[in-house]
This record gives C-alpha cells, sequence and structure tokens, in this order.
C-alpha cells in the first residue's frame, strides 16, 4: 500500500512545510492588519469604521479560527522541531564560528522571536480585542452602524500608547516580530522549494523588505502617538 | 609453480566472447547458495560487489573505511579510456588494445588487454546509465579528452573528478545491494590474513579497527581487491591508508606476485616542501593538454619564470618528443624530468621540479576556457603551494603514483591460490611496465563489471567445495597466528615511531628502487632492508591498546608489510635485467637515454613465491606471447 | 612563495578534544608546537604532534584521514567553530597552516552531531550517512543492461548542475556545522544529482521518500534554513539544493505511490 499524508506530513521536511504553510497565512494576515492600523492616520471616524466593519462581518470568524489554527500547527510543530533538533545537535562547540561559516542572528533566534511572538500575540489580543470597551460617541451620541453599535477601538489605542512603558514592550515586540519575518518570509520559499538562482537574491530582498516594512508599519502608530 | 595463463584459444577478437560461452555457469537458483568475500571497495571492488549481488550471489565486503566511498579509487582525477571513436579520430577496440600493449613496453598479456578494450566501451553505458555525471558537449553528448600516450581523444571525464564520480556509481550500485540484504557491508575491518582450506581460499581473518576484535568470515571464494603498494615509498600519490597488507598476507599464503619492481612514477605531481611532507597530491595528466612543461635552458637561471625569454626556455618534450610532445607517455616525461634535473637544471629552491606552464594556453583560449577545464586543479594547487597558477607556472615532479606489478592473475583474474581472485590494480595483470593515464579506471571497472561475474561462476560451478565454516581448525590456526602478530608488535616498546620507520623505508626505496635502479644501487637495497626490518622489530613502539581504535597499529602492521615487500621488489628490479617502462635500469639504456628493452630474456612475468620467513622468494617465469602486436621499441618521437 | 618559507616557522597553541570512547566523557587539552612551518598542512601539523606523543609514551591523537587531497571526505575536524577550519571551500587537509599566525592558539574538536557518536579523540561515526545512501541513493540499473551513453542526450547545463551536486564528499561537514545536527544538504545534494538526469527520473518519488524517511530515523535535525551547511561545505554544494529536495519531497507526496517504509523491510 502507498504511503498515506501523514507518513509524508510527520517526517522532518513534511513538518517543515506546515512552518511554512502556516508561516506564510500570518505574514499575509500581518501585513493587512498593519495596513489596517495605518488607517488611524485617516483620523479617529475611519478607523473605528474600519474596525467595525471587519468585526461584524460573518466571516470573521472563520477568518479567525483560520488564524487560530495555523498559529497553533506554527507554535506547536515549531516547538516540537526545537526539541527535536536540541536532541539531534546535544553540543555545540567550545568557540563560536566567526560569521562567515555561522548562521544569521535572525536565523538562530527564530525560537525566540517566535514564542516572545507569541506571548505578545495572548496579550495583544486580552489588551484589544478583549480589553477596555469604549463606546464610540459623535457629538454625545454613540455611533451606531447597520443597527450595531459601533466601539471606539481608536481611544483605547490612543490610551495605551500614552503609556511608555507600554511603548517600550510593543516596540520590543515589534522588533522581534520583524526579526522573525526576517529570516522566516525567505525561508518559507526555500521550504517550499520556489528557489531559483535567477530568483534568489530578490526573494531574498523581499524577505528583509518585508520584515523591515510589516515592523515599521506596526511602529508607526505608538510612535506618532506618543511623540505627538 | 605452475603459472597457467589459460588464455582461450581463437582470434584475438574472439578469445572472450569464446570463453564467456566456454565458461560453466551457476544457475540463478543456486546462486544463493554461494557466498563471495570482497575485500576492498574502490572501483574494482564497489563494481564486483555489485554485479555479483546483482546476479545473486551472497557477498560479504570489507571496507577498512567507515564508507566504501573513501576508497583511493576517489581521488583518480582525469578520465577514463574507452574505445567508443565518438570523436571520429580513428580509435577502435583494436587501438586501444595497441597503444595499452605498446604504452605498456610489452610486457602485458595480450588476451587480457584485448578484453579491456572490449569492456571500455560497456563500461561507459553502463556508468552513465548508474548516474554518473560525464562532461557533455552543449549538443548533450559525451565530451572527450587527449590523454598520454595516445594520438585520439578517448578519455571520458567528469570535471577533475573522474575516478570520484565512477566509484560514486560503483558505490551507489553496491549500496542498493546493501539495501536490498546481498551485500554485507563489513566496514572498520582490514583484513589480516587469508584462510586456505584444502589448498582452496575460504576466508579472511580482519580486525575491526574499532573495536579491535579479531574476526573470521568464511566464504566459498575470495576477492581482494585492495589496490595497490605504492605507499612502500611512504611518499607517494596514494592515500594515506592505502596498503599491501591483503595482497602481502595472500602472497605469504601462497599467492605468486608478479612483477613487483613495476612502479609508475607519474610525472606531473606537486614537489615536496619539506621534511614533514605526509603525501604528493598529483596534477592529473590532462594538463598536460594545455601546459607546456620547460627548464630553462642555463641551470643558474634564476630569475622568475615570466621574465626568462622564450628562447631560454628548453621545452624539452617537444623539443626530444615533437609528434607526441607535451602528451608523451608518463614514464618517459617522469625520466626526462628527472634527466634534466640531474643535469642541474631543475627550478625552484630544491631544485627538483620543472616547471608546467599555462601561460600560452590562458594567451590562446582565454582563462575561462582553462578555468572551465582544469579549475578545480588549478585550486588544489594554490591551495597546496600558495602559488596561483593563472599567474605563475606550476613546478612539478614526478612522484609515485601506480603500481603496475600485483598478485599474479590468470585470465580469469584468478591467483595461483585456487578461489582467490585478484581486481584493479592489486593483481599485474593489464598494464604491463608502465600504465597509461586513464587505464587504470578502465581496469577496476572491467575487472569489477564484466569479468568477475564471468570468471567467478566459472570456478564456482565447476569445482567441488566443501561445506566450510569458521569454526574449521584452520580459520583457528590463521586467527591465532594474526593475534600473536599483533602482540608481538605491541610488546616490543621500543622508541621509534611507525612513521619514522616507514620514512626510512621510503627513502631507501625511493635513492635506490626509484626512477632509476642499478645493480649496485639495488644490492645496497638488499643489504639495508633486512637492517631495517631488524630495527622495526626491535625499536618500534606502539602505545595505548590493541583492544581499541589504535591507528599506530594498525600503521605499524602495514609498515611491517611494505619492508618485506620493499625487498622482494628490490629483488625483482635486480633480477630484470633491462629497461622497460617504469622500470628503468641505468646500465640498460639506449644512447639518447632511453629504456632498453632485452626481449630475448626478458619477455616474460616474473611470478614470485614465498619461500619462508627469512627465506629469498623464488622466482618464476609465464612466457608472455606477442601474436598480434609485434615486439617493437617503442617510440613516441 | 611557497618553498621558501623553509626558514620562517610559527610556534602554535593547540587545545585538542581528547576523548577515550563514546561512553566517557571528553576534554580539551593543550599542547604546544615551536616550529610549525607555512608550508605545513593542518593534518602534518598533526602528525608531527603524534609523533611527538608516541615518543613520550603518549597516546597519539586519533583524527580520520586518508587522500589527504581533499576528495575521500574522511577528514573531519572543526577547528575554533569551523568545520575544516577558516577557509573556504577547503578540507581540514588542504588547510595549510600559513592561514594561521605565530603565536596563535588553536581549538580543534571533533564534529559533533547526535547521528555522529565519537569513536575516539577526533574520530566520529559518519556511517549513517551511508545508510541514507542505501535507502535510495542510485539509480536501479543492473550491470550489463544499459543502451549506449550517448543513447540520451543530458545538456551540458544540466549535466554541469548534477555534477555541482555530485561533487559531495560526505564528509558531514554539513551536520557538523549546523546547529540542528541536520543532514539536509548532504541528502539534498545525493538527491539532486538524481533528479536533474534522466537516468533518475523513474525512481524520484522512492528515492526521495525513502532517503528522507533514513535521514530522519538516524537522529539527523530539521533544516531551518540557516545556511551554515553550505557556508561550510568544502565542496561548495549549494542551499538551492535543498529547495530542490524540498520540491522533490512534495512532489512525492502528492503525486508518487511510494509503497516501502525503510523500517518495514
Amino acid at each position: 500500500m502507498s504511503q498515506g499524508i501523514l507518513k509524508y506530513m510527520s517526517s522532518s521536511i513534511g513538518r517543515k512545510y506546515i512552518m511554512a504553510v502556516s508561516g506564510l497565512v500570518w505574514v499575509l494576515f500581518v501585513l493587512t492588519h498593519m495596513i489596517g492600523n495605518l488607517l488611524i492616520f485617516a483620523g479617529k471616524d475611519a478607523y473605528n469604521v474600519y474596525s467595525h466593519k471587519l468585526i461584524t462581518n460573518p466571516l470573521i470568524y472563520l477568518a479567525e479560527a483560520a488564524l487560530v489554527i495555523f498559529i497553533g500547527a506554527h507554535a506547536f510543530t515549531g516547538i516540537s522541531l526545537k526539541l527535536r533538533n536540541n536532541r539531534t545537535k546535544p553540543t555545540l562547540y567550545a568557540v563560536t564560528p566567526k560569521s562567515a561559516k555561522g548562521a544569521s542572528l535572525s536565523s538562530k533566534s527564530m525560537i525566540w522571536s517566535g514564542t516572545i511572538t507569541l506571548v505578545f500575540l495572548i496579550l495583544h489580543l486580552v489588551t484589544f480585542k478583549y480589553g477596555q470597551y469604549y463606546a464610540y460617541s459623535k457629538d454625545g451620541a454613540d455611533v451606531v452602524l447597520d443597527g450595531i453599535k459601533v466601539r471606539d477601538i481608536h481611544q483605547l489605542v490612543i490610551e495605551c500608547f500614552e503609556k511608555p512603558g507600554y511603548v517600550a514592550w510593543y516596540g520590543i515586540c515589534l522588533v522581534l516580530v520583524g526579526l522573525h519575518l526576517y529570516h522566516g518570509v525567505a525561508s518559507s520559499f526555500q521550504t517550499l522549494g520556489l528557489n531559483h538562482p535567477k530568483f534568489n537574491n530578490a526573494i531574498k530582498m523581499f524577505g528583509w523588505a518585508y520584515a523591515i516594512v510589516v515592523a515599521l508599519g506596526f511602529l508607526a502608530v505608538p510612535l506618532y502617538v506618543f511623540i505627538f | 609453480m605452475n603459472l597457467d595463463s589459460k588464455i582461450p584459444s581463437g582470434h584475438i577478437s574472439e578469445k572472450w566472447t569464446n570463453h564467456q560461452f566456454e565458461s560453466k555457469l551457476v544457475n540463478p537458483a543456486n546462486r544463493r547458495k554461494f557466498s563471495v568475500i570482497v575485500v576492498g571497495t574502490g572501483l574494482a571492488g564497489a563494481s564486483a560487489s555489485a554485479s555479483l549481488a546483482e546476479l545473486g550471489y551472497n557477498v560479504k565486503t570489507l571496507c577498512i573505511h567507515d564508507s566504501p566511498r573513501r576508497a583511493h579509487s576517489i581521488a583518480a582525477q582525469g578520465g577514463i579510456n574507452a574505445a567508443k571513436n565518438y570523436q571520429n579520430d580513428g580509435d577502435s577496440v583494436y587501438r586501444l588494445f595497441y597503444d595499452t600493449i605498446k604504452g605498456g613496453d610489452f610486457r602485458a598479456r595480450e588476451a587480457n588487454v584485448h578484453r579491456l578494450a572490449e569492456n571500455s566501451v560497456k563500461i561507459i553505458d553502463h556508468c552513465v546509465a548508474l548516474g554518473v555525471p560525464f562532461a557533455r558537449e552543449y549538443g548533450g553528448l559525451l565530451a572527450n579528452r587527449s590523454f598520454g600516450g595516445a594520438q585520439v581523444s578517448r578519455t571520458f571525464y567528469a570535471r577533475g573528478q573522474t575516478g570520484q564520480q565512477l566509484l560514486l556509481g560503483a558505490y551507489s550500485a553496491m549500496m542498493r545491494q546493501v539495501d536490498a540484504k546481498k551485500v554485507e557491508l563489513l566496514n572498520f575491518r582490514e583484513m589480516l590474513d587469508l584462510v586456505l582450506v584444502d589448498g582452496k581460499a575460504r576466508g579472511v581473518i580482519c580486525r575491526n579497527v574499532l573495536t579491535g576484535e579479531i574476526e573470521s568470515h568464511a566464504a566459498d571464494a575470495v576477492i581482494l581487491a585492495t589496490g595497490g603498494y605504492g605507499n612502500v615509498f611512504y611518499l607517494s600519490t596514494n592515500a594515506k591508508w592505502s596498503n599491501a597488507t591483503a595482497i602481502w598476507r595472500a602472497h605469504k599464503r601462497g599467492a605468486a606476485f608478479g612483477n613487483p619492481c613495476f612502479t609508475q612514477i607519474h610525472p606531473t605531481c606537486i614537489p615536496v616542501s619539506g621534511d614533514y611532507q605526509s603525501k604528493l597530491t598529483l596534477m592529473s595528466e590532462s594538463l598536460r593538454n594545455d601546459g607546456r612543461v620547460w627548464v630553462p635552458k642555463n641551470g643558474t637561471d634564476a630569475r622568475s619564470p615570466d621574465l626568462i625569454p622564450e628562447d631560454e626556455r628548453d621545452y624539452y618534450l617537444e623539443r626530444i618528443y615533437p609528434s607526441f610532445g607535451n602528451l608523451a607517455p608518463r614514464d618517459i616525461a617522469s625520466r626526462a624530468a628527472k634527466f634534466v634535473c640531474d643535469e642541474g637544471r631543475g627550478v625552484g629552491n630544491t631544485k627538483l621540479a620543472v616547471y608546467l606552464d599555462f601561460a600560452a594556453a590562458i594567451k590562446r583560449d582565454g582563462r575561462p576556457v582553462i578555468e572551465g577545464k582544469y579549475g578545480n586543479l588549478f585550486q588544489m594547487y594554490e591551495k597546496i603551494t600558495g602559488e596561483n597558477p593563472y599567474k605563475v607556472p606550476m613546478r612539478i615532479y614526478p612522484a609515485v603514483h601506480y603500481t603496475m606489478g600485483g598478485l599474479w592473475v590468470d585470465y580469469n583474474l584468478q591467483s595461483t591460490i585456487p578461489g582467490l581472485h585478484v581486481l584493479g590494480e592489486a593483481n599485474f595483470s593489464d598494464h604491463g611496465a608502465n600504465r597509461l593515464g586513464a587505464s587504470a579506471l578502465m581496469q577496476g571497472l572491467s575487472d569489477g563489471y564484466f569479468v568477475i561475474p564471468t570468471t567467478l561462476a566459472n570456478y564456482l560451478g565447476s569445482t567441488k567445495l566443501d561445506k566450510v565454516d569458521v569454526s574449521h581448525q584452520a580459520f583457528k590456526d590463521a586467527r591465532a597466528g594474526v593475534e600473536q602478530g599483533i602482540s608481538r608488535m605491541m610488546n616490543i616498546k621500543g622508541g621509534k615511531t611507525a612513521d619514522e620507520l616507514h620514512r626510512k623505508l621510503g627513502k631507501l626505496m625511493w635513492d635506490n628502487c626509484g626512477m632509476a635502479r642499478n645493480e649496485q644501487s639495488l644490492n645496497k637495497l638488499l643489504e639495508e632492508i633486512p637492517k631495517l626490518r631488524d630495527e622495526f622489530w626491535n625499536d618500534l613502539r606502539i602505545p595505548g591498546d590493541a583492544a581499541t581504535l589504535n591507528q599506530e597499529l594498525e600503521r605499524a602492521g602495514r609498515v611491517a608489510d611494505f619492508i618485506e615487500l620493499g625487498e622482494l621488489m628490490a629483488r625483482d628490479a635486480l633480477e630484470r635485467r633491462e629497461s622497460c617502462g617504469g622500470h628503468f635500469r641505468t646500465e640498460f639504456q639506449t644512447q639518447d637515454n632511453e629504456a632498453q628493452r632485452d626481449d630475448e630474456k626478458f619477455c616474460h612475468v616474473a611470478a614470485w613465491e614465498y619461500q619462508g620467513e627469512g627465506k629469498a622468494a623464488k622466482r618464476n617465469t609465464e612466457a608472455l606471447n606477442f601474436e598480434y602486436v609485434k615486439l617493437a621499441t617503442r617510440s613516441y618521437k | 612563495m611557497a618553498g621558501n618559507n623553509n626558514s620562517r616557522t610559527m610556534r602554535i597553541n593547540l587545545k585538542v578534544w581528547r576523548q577515550q570512547n563514546e561512553k566517557v566523557q571528553g576534554n580539551l587539552v593543550d599542547y604546544t608546537l615551536d616550529s610549525v612551518s607555512p608550508d605545513m598542512s593542518f593534518l602534518e601539523m598533526f602528525d608531527v604532534l603524534n609523533e611527538q606523543l608516541v615518543k613520550k609514551g603518549e597516546e597519539p591523537v586519533a583524527f580520520a584521514h586518508d587522500c589527504r587531497e581533499g576528495i575521500c571526505g574522511s577528514c573531519a575536524m572543526v577547528i575554533d567553530g569551523e568545520p575544516h577550519g577558516p577557509q573556504t571551500g577547503t578540507t581540514t587537509c588542504q588547510l595549510h597552516m600559513r592561514s594561521f599566525s605565530d603565536g596563535d592558539t588553536i581549538v580543534v574538536e571533533p564534529f559533533r552531531a547526535k547521528a555522529f557518536p565519537v569513536v575516539k579523540d577526533l574520530v566520529t561515526n559518519r556511517t549513517a550517512l551511508d545508510r541514507i545512501q542505501a535507502a535510495g541513493g542510485y539509480v536501479t540499473v543492473s550491470t550489463g543492461n544499459a543502451p549506449d551513453g550517448n543513447a540520451i542526450p543530458i545538456s551540458k547545463e544540466i549535466a554541469d548542475l548534477a555534477m555541482d551536486a555530485a561533487a559531495c564528499i560526505q564528509c558531514g561537514a554539513c551536520v557538523a556545522a549546523c546547529r540542528n545536527g541536520s543532514a539536509m544538504l548532504f541528502v539534498s545534494a545525493k538527491v539532486s544529482q538524481l533528479a536533474l538526469l534522466p537516468q533518475g527520473q523513474a525512481e524520484r518519488d522512492r528515492r526521495v521518500s525513502r532517503m528522507v524517511w533514513q535521514m530522519d530515523e538516524e537522529d539527523f535535525g530539521s533544516c531551518t534554513n540557516m545556511g551554515s551547511c553550505a557556508a561550510a561545505c568544502p565542496k561548495e554544494i549549494k542551499v538551492e539544493n535543498i529547495a530542490r529536495i524540498n520540491r522533490e519531497y512534495a512532489h512525492a507526496m502528492l503525486f508518487g505511490r511510494v509503497s516501502e517504509r525503510v523500517s518495514d523491510e
């Protein structure tokens, strides 16, 4: 009998496919999330209305479920691979190799940047999604769209980003997200076999650019709020 | 001693075909009842293991390394010959046969060499099928280059790593059989004795080098494919682990040793740089396709090579051998280099080197073309010497490379011990007194893929073999002998390392039995070697324990055998009172310093028979008859 | 100019990993060599050290080596944290002391990975790589079956690419360099060579599946695309091969009908 998909997916390469696919889903998600965040520069109204439309769309549950599944798979597989790799390389060397034959900081620290990002993500949901509810009122009246009251998420964002401690934590986490993406994006292409000498440099540059754009995009909001 | 070469009857081009038909077969169902031990996993051993297992025999393969792919065939650079005539330059099986006989200075058997030339064609096909990435033309067809001693382009290659690629092909075929459980791979095993039962080879004693355990293995036949003995000279292009122990111990059990003095000195090696030198590195002969060999006309000319004008250079190969030029055969090119260095015209600070210059080729074809052909060789040269051969000429000097001599075998590749077959460089058979470039790979694979499957079946199918296992007294005795030998060496507890004694042997051999020999030097060698043997057995030091990985012990055992073999080489060189191929006796040369054969007295193979510890070996001869190629003085002028 | 350096010698301090066998703990031991020639190879320096040790009645440092011309893949030292030392595209045996300076301290350790147990000192057991080869690193063709060598044209570009992959010497430096102890560069080179050539097409799914499964069974780590393997590879095998094995494996997973599992047999 021919071997089933499970045999393939549970192998070391199969698990890398899981990492790459789930990672890429989240790569796309963080970009859209970041672009949504930037609406804050378009004003309070635009920001709150976008947020309202997003959370009242019935498809959101499907999207959320998918994101939870993918990040769960990503975290679980990532940790299991790390445990396996700790076992298969029990000792490192007495001397750390110089850069030429060493690995990049980003690639070496995936487990840590990933773990902290996961913690950050949970706290982030607690702070914003499940955090303080302010009703969005304009001219003394609550704003209602399609028969549902609009939440003033803008207010919460401003409050959070006025606290220097929170901004610092958020900043550090976003740098780590950037670091994670820095290796993760290009690495996913490699894992999925999308690699050709003609495009390799472009893929690498794209990965780096993506990481920097996403991290800076997210950081723009707290910096703007905090400084101005 | 019976030296029946068992050459089949018929016309030379039909002998092998007839012989295949006349040989006994073993039917497929019976093959699985037979077991064979193969010692060595180079081209000959790996290909033999694979092809015999494919046929259904149970094969046990011994490998001295962790992995079979480390056998020294891996290091062959330039290529493999085959009479494909893809280049339309007039090549044929007969021409390859002719070139090889002539290149060997008429000291090889015609029938064997013709079979080799026939098989050469099938080797390429099989290797391609195995996935060997030979060099290709843009149109997708196989590319060729030229090698020394031939005026046709018949050498197939995979960059400068042909041996590696061919070995990986044979290795992969063998590993397929390991997976199919038809080959039992016994790695980390060094063969230390051959076991005979009723006069037939029935097994081996070996040491597991990791645990020190002495093991016995029994089978219906034994195949040795353990390579050559060039390391007798300490410094050679052979790998450090290459040794003669397997063939030497088989010799001591009764296998005749053929033409031990026929050693090939390769003309293009990187010169020695200091006393610590542990081995010499070959620069492929293919470099002579584009490199020009020269020395300054004036020996005192100490200018850097680029400052020496054309008319003050002596392109001596082109001058002496205008029709073959830089592609003169190896023995001739080596001797010419020695000759100019002896005249005091050598270059470099040791004055023991000549230039191999690519300036003209780079100017003609451009650097990218030269880089494409030889890039990895140039890189290797630069790593070793610290000099850039794109800018300054390489410095090269001859070094011991290959041994044409080896255990005597008949047409079936069987030694004088029934059931003991010897393949590849370990046997003496196909190259006469000098091997042409790119022919060693051909011979190893021909023996392993195409000859032994026929001839082993013939032996197994025509011999009555009793059931024998390792509980037989012969195994117990051999094993006890091996254990005694080891503890004897361990207990000397003297002050010299095996390497130190080996270096001493090497220097004696090179000075007295190297590129040039004479009666005086050989007699001196025969006086010195027994002294060295005494020194070995009285002053050797092996630290540590024999029951673990002990590389000093491994080395010492090999050196002990090299010392004895060195003595036999000297004796053979002394008795062969002529010059031929790589065996150059200074007393026997023409007026223009070429080798002078004596076909009246020495048109034969010398097969030496072991007579016991401390006794001189007995020289037997097998006459060589040349029916197809007329005996003539070799000329490459 | 090389060969003229004989007068200049260097003092080299070595810290060498000594370990009696697989079961006991090892440690770094200090040695000093006073007159190291810059023209010596790294292994020749060890020959000199060993000769001194033997003369003192001590056990020499066990290390794997054979051809000493960079092709057999035996030599395997981690020099200052880098497999085969600081030079790119160079095996330990081809590394020469002119790459170091007078007074340098050099730390020498064995290749480290779970799949490469230390046998003694600097010698490790790398036979796991052979078992991966046996699982599928071949074209199934028995002797005597082959069509003419020129029957299947193979473009020069493809032949060259296959040759690039085939240049692997199975030394295991990729595994040693990898922080995960992964053998993906090795396995991918082997898979790539045959995946690129028409001869390898018939069993491409089976080959990649079985070799990857065997690799996992041998306890090699998983690849996280860090790239230290390719940086350490003495034959400069490229990580493109890893992308290729990923593709091949996906092909086998989605379209293949591979039936056997290595451990079933």
